[in-house]
């Protein structure tokens, strides 16, 4: 993203690593391998990126792996579980497959009508799952050039989270919709965000009993899924300054001990524990 | 030791200070969790492993996974939820919402809700505008047209990549801006025609009582001259400062006379930057608007000057500076032709047009509905049938 003049005055201060050659533009999304060290990264210039990162003694090092190239920004993307390949999806409305660790090319494996705004490879099932701003759901197997099954949105999808079998899918207008895995085809709830502004992220609880929604506003939701449940529910602030009132861009469970980490557009991040509702300071050694 | 019957409410939240010596029972599965569809049979096995590593409420999180001595450090373990104290600052874990799932939020109490908007936009207003809005969590939007930083942005690219320049693709942005805000001015002062989604430009279903409070700052209060809200420079992220020439530029707000549902917004223009902003602005409909415009206009000067006065009073309005409502040019509406952002704009709801309508008929009390007074409540004018007086009062 350009700086704007002194903007860039100090644009690492935890001293963080900075991988080789990065992109050009802004980054649009991060994946991590499931079974290796390999970060790709999607861009606004068109570009879907891979590091090979590794330490070097106390430090951290980055080696430019391969890249790909779509014809527009490329908006999302994500690992089949195997680390053998990536999906990445954007502007182009496309979706590409690349089996990068056997050095293969990229195939195009899924189409929408607008630009692809989520991906999410969903491994019991072996379909691809993808979200557009076409207003629809469809889910691919990779070997076949048309969707398994294709579902409507009540708008643009804007966030989608998928812990078997749980799916959340955010749209625009504050909806969220959540499906069954083992049901497809229907959707089995459709909630109301109980944010005020725009959704702009979601994540599925590990354990499948709800989710987090983020929204433009500098405030996350917790929702439980079960009725009984529903007391549980709260919303919380954050990534706010004085007035200044900044947007939740991402959402993120960390796979053991259940909390949960918020970026912002502050350009902070912060951690959570959503059980004893308290935000964890974390020293930075 | 004690009787352990029940199970310890703390422990299952994860952050038990008595530890061994607690006299309730540690045990974290105690209802058989009902899942709504099955959903984590598997998960629940991995609760009972899940002593809460972390040692909740404690500020140095250790990061130790299984070490957790519930006995001791007992003013580390809190187990309620903290405000941020100043050492943070901004991120806090808010109050959780006592209210129970409010999914059918009517409108009970029009006053408290109202104020619930009013407080919402005075301390709640997210840096992004584009977005849709409802006063209660869990309700249906109030104002749709939601626009996502994403989508935006392709459409910039999209642009410049088939040639536009910089300079109108920015206008063209201001103007969603600008649209949108206008909306969400409109919404704030009138609120009721039913929040979210009922019927385009209906009567007021609201009693009077508001409508003499709102009535004067309906039509049209303020000529947007100035109002660069501050949060445009978010646009900037095309390089470009937008500070510049933003005289009349952004109240460019044109008609939607012809083919597009109009609303009588309460934004005034004044004419000259319509013609000045409009005409190059591709916008079909502009043409159209300046006849519906010329007839009305005369007429309102008078009028203008009360509304002026009162708008200026009104802090929500700020941002539109009331100064030149002397502009003689009462736009009969002046919301941003939608249309024109289709080109780049996958939808043209993305602009918020629907809501717009609705906010249309709230405008007019619901007094008189004679047969031809029907005309101000039309939504869009066809050139022609502009009426050539001046809208009586209750339509003002």
């Amino acid at each position: 993203m350009s700086t704007f003049g002194a903007a860039a005055a100090n644009h690492n201060p935890n001293k963080s690593f900075e991988v080789a050659q990065p992109p050009s533009d802004s980054v649009s999304s991060l994946s991590f391998s499931p079974k290796a060290n390999f970060l790709i990264a999607t861009s606004w210039d068109n570009q879907v990126r891979c590091w090979e990162i590794s330490r070097n003694g106390t430090a951290v090092a980055s080696t430019p792996k391969a890249s790909i190239t779509h014809d527009q920004p490329v908006l999302c993307s994500t690992w089949k579980d195997d680390g053998m390949t990536v999906f990445s999806g954007g502007c182009d409305k496309q979706v590409k497959m690349w089996p990068l660790l056997s050095g293969g090319q990229p195939m195009t494996v899924a189409m929408h009508d607008a630009p692809i705004k989520e991906v999410a490879w969903i491994p019991e099932m072996n379909l691809l799952a993808t979200g557009s701003w076409d207003k629809t759901l469809k889910y691919w197997d990779t070997r076949q050039s048309n969707p398994v099954h294709t579902q409507q949105l009540p708008d643009r999808c804007y966030a989608l989270t998928v812990k078997y079998p749980l799916m959340v899918v955010g749209t625009a207008d504050r909806n969220l919709i959540i499906f069954n895995l083992q049901n497809p085809q229907n959707e089995y709830k459709r909630v109301t965000s109980p944010l005020k502004y725009q959704t702009r992220c979601v994540a599925a609880f590990p354990d499948q009993q709800g989710f987090l929604v983020g929204s433009i506003e500098g405030r996350v939701g917790v929702h439980h899924l079960d009725d009984g449940q529903q007391g549980k529910n709260f919303t919380f602030k954050c990534h706010r300054d004085g007035s200044e009132i900044y947007s939740v861009n991402s959402l993120n469970f960390h796979p053991i001990h259940h909390t949960f980490a918020t970026a912002g557009s502050d350009g902070a991040f912060n951690f959570w524990d959503k059980d004893s509702k308290q935000r964890l300071k974390i020293p930075i050694s | 030791m004690h009787n352990k019957k029940e199970a310890c409410r703390n422990f299952q939240r994860g952050s038990c200070q008595y530890g061994e010596r607690c006299k309730f029972l540690h045990v974290i599965q105690q209802q058989p969790k009902s899942n709504a569809f099955g959903f984590g049979t598997q998960a629940i096995s991995h609760q009972q492993q899940k002593p809460n590593p972390f040692g909740f409420g404690v500020q140095n999180n250790a990061q130790s996974k299984g070490v957790n001595d519930f006995g001791n450090k007992q003013s580390q373990f809190k187990n309620t939820w903290t405000r941020s104290s100043a050492s943070s600052g901004a991120p806090s874990l808010r109050q959780p919402d006592n209210q129970p799932q409010a999914t059918n939020h009517r409108c009970n109490d029009p006053e408290s809700c109202k104020r619930i908007i009013a407080e919402d936009f005075e301390h709640e207003r997210p840096l992004w505008k584009l977005t849709c809005y409802s006063h209660w969590k869990n309700s249906p939007c109030d104002i749709v047209g939601d626009v996502s930083y994403e989508e935006l942005r392709a459409a910039a690219y999209d642009d410049a990549k088939r040639g536009l320049s910089l300079q109108s693709i920015i206008e063209r942005e201001r103007n969603l801006l600008n649209s949108k805000l206008v909306e969400f001015e409109n919404f704030l002062r009138n609120p009721y025609r039913g929040p979210a989604g009922s019927a385009a430009a209906q009567q007021i279903p609201f009693p009077g009582a508001t409508t003499t409070v709102l009535s004067p700052t309906t039509q049209n209060t303020v000529a947007p001259q100035s109002n660069v809200p501050p949060s445009v420079s978010s646009f900037s992220q095309l390089g470009a400062s937008l500070n510049t020439g933003f005289s009349p530029g952004p109240s460019v707000q044109s008609n939607n006379a012809s083919g597009q549902p109009t609303s009588f917004s309460n934004s005034a223009q004044s004419s000259n930057v319509f013609s000045a902003n409009n005409v190059p602005s591709a916008n079909a409909f502009s043409f159209g608007n300046q006849q519906p415009n010329q007839s009305v206009v005369a007429s309102f000067p008078t009028n203008m000057a009360n509304f002026s006065n009162s708008s200026a009073t009104n802090p929500a309005i700020n941002q539109f500076s009331a100064a030149a409502i002397s502009t003689q040019n009462f736009s009969s509406s002046s919301i941003q032709s939608p249309a024109f952002l289709n080109v780049s704009l996958s939808n043209s709801e993305v602009v918020g047009r629907e809501a717009t309508n609705v906010q249309l008929g709230n405008n007019l009390p619901t007094t008189v509905a004679s047969g031809d007074s029907n005309i101000w409540l039309k939504e869009k004018w066809t050139p022609g049938e502009i009426p050539e007086e001046a809208p009586p009062d209750a339509y003002v």
